[in-house]
């Protein structure tokens, strides 16, 4: 059965559940940004931006370093393999429900 | 609709579109079919069949974990057409999905489409319609590593 406990999946996807860290990731597909041009991007205030940057890494979404005195923000989508397994084991779920079903119907005349 | 949002299953049975309605809604019904000893076996069902009804089900999961799943129907068209949300016990912090049925019957045998959508939350595409795109772009940028 289709099974979720890992914490990281899990932090995936509440890193997902954003549409400002949606909108966060969008942006980084462009290319790597600094922290401070990402924030010029949003209304929102910076240290909220960097509140989301923290939760993407945390998920393993983004990836910072250091260049100057900037910090540098990258797109890793690399976890979203976590989703991918997850809508995979759905579907062995749906597969195998639907065998039953038809085993079920036609047996039961 | 995106690849990433929607699972779909197909199965074509041997019996006319009303059986496997029946078999779909009726909780007796369904609890003789619904999962197998140690996987997903379902043990008891509720199901209020008109569109807003609530259903339920219940059953032994993996290991011998107790599960429920829930929902409401959206939209019964009896023998055709049948859609509820879905809403599990096991997952942490679920989100409510939708599952539709396809019944599509011709010479007396049976065409079954499922297609379980909003996986990666259907709220969320409400808010933002760039998501299922985004999810998109973000797994083909992703897919080339996959060979590693």
């Amino acid at each position: 059965m289709v099974t979720d406990s890992s914490a990281r999946s899990q932090a995936i996807f509440r890193a997902l559940a954003d549409p400002t860290r949606r909108q966060i990731l969008g942006l980084l597909r462009q290319g790597p940004r600094a922290v401070g041009e990402i924030a010029g991007n949003f209304r929102t205030s910076r240290p909220a931006i960097s509140k989301h940057l923290r939760l993407l890494k945390s998920a393993g979404l983004v990836i910072a370093h250091q260049r100057g005195t900037a910090s540098i923000c990258e797109l890793n989508a690399q976890p979203l393999k976590t989703v991918n397994t997850w809508l995979r084991d759905y579907e062995g779920f749906w597969k195998d429900t639907l065998r039953d079903l038809k085993q079920y119907v036609e047996e039961d005349r | 609709m995106s690849v990433m949002d929607t699972i779909t299953a197909e199965v074509t049975i041997n019996a006319p579109a009303e059986r496997v309605f029946a078999a779909l809604t009726d909780p007796e019904k369904r609890v003789k079919w619904w999962g197998r000893e140690g996987r997903f076996k379902a043990t008891h069902m509720e199901s209020d069949l008109r569109p807003e009804g609530k259903w339920l089900m219940r059953g032994i999961g993996v290991g011998g974990t107790p599960f429920t799943v829930h929902g409401v129907y959206r939209q019964i068209q009896r023998p055709r057409v049948l859609v509820f949300t879905w809403l599990p016990s096991w997952q942490e912090n679920a989100v409510e999905t939708l599952v539709r049925f396809d019944l599509e019957e011709k010479d007396g045998i049976t065409a079954v489409r499922v297609t379980h959508s909003g996986l990666t939350t259907e709220t969320l595409r409400k808010q933002h319609s760039g998501w299922p795109e985004l999810l998109t772009s973000l797994r083909t940028s992703m897919e080339p590593r996959e060979q590693d």
